[in-house]
């Protein structure tokens, strides 16, 4: 599977991107796993994690072209 | 109701009277409840913050906007209308970044529901802010409860 990766906030900032392209990704433990080999600052930050625009609270069953976002808490207004 | 919900940069004198001169003539309406949320020129230790920048998640921003409208409308019978226009980019302190309106036959529902509305707006939107202080350092900043 290809999966887009979004980077917002002080994620964005520490990671030093706002996306990444995974290609080749087999689940979402595998896509997370990557992503942690890739920036390992994060796991220093609390964040939340999208997919599609919805909020999860497990470990959901991506598909091709899911857009993944890792998002520290919120601060609108 | 199908305006976008982020705007570039502050929410100016225009866009709010824009929006409000929408509503003029509805004869059904009773009541109109505004918020208009501006940016604070804190002070933290020795620095003062300037400015705030925005950033936003675009999509999921557009999509938990309009969540936000259907449970008000849906919650409040008597709510006929609301805007929710929130910045992106740079407002200085001073300027307005959330714009909250919401036109009910009556004031009651129109006051609760705005109240409502910004409490799921704070919780919901993915938005954050980094902080720019009159020395050009910057840092991010989480909501309060206030």
């Amino acid at each position: 599977m290809e999966i887009q990766v979004l980077f917002f906030g002080v994620l964005a900032e520490v990671t030093q991107t706002a996306f990444k392209h995974y290609k080749g990704v087999t689940s979402f433990a595998d896509l997370k796993m990557r992503i942690g080999d890739d920036f390992p600052e994060i796991a220093h930050y609390n964040f939340r994690i999208a997919v599609n625009n919805e909020l999860i609270n497990e470990d959901p069953v991506l598909k091709n072209g899911d857009e993944i976002a890792y998002m520290p808490p919120f601060a609108g207004g | 109701m199908s305006q976008k919900t982020l705007i570039n940069g502050p929410i100016t004198q225009e866009m709010i009277s824009s929006c409000l001169a929408a509503l003029a003539g509805n004869t059904d309406s009773g009541g109109h409840s505004v918020f208009i949320g501006q940016v604070r020129a804190d002070v933290k230790g020795a620095k003062r913050v300037k400015a705030i920048e925005y950033s936003a998640y675009e999509n999921m921003v557009e999509a938990e906007a309009g969540k936000i409208k259907g449970l008000i409308l849906s919650e409040y019978n008597d709510v006929q209308s609301m805007d929710i226009l929130h910045s992106r980019g740079v407002v200085m302190a001073g300027e307005a970044s959330l714009f909250v309106l919401v036109s009910a036959g009556h004031r009651r529902h129109a006051i609760d529901a705005c109240s409502k509305a910004i409490e799921m707006i704070k919780a919901s939107l993915p938005v954050w802010k980094k902080e720019i202080f009159e020395d050009s350092s910057t840092g991010w900043k989480e909501n309060s409860l206030a």
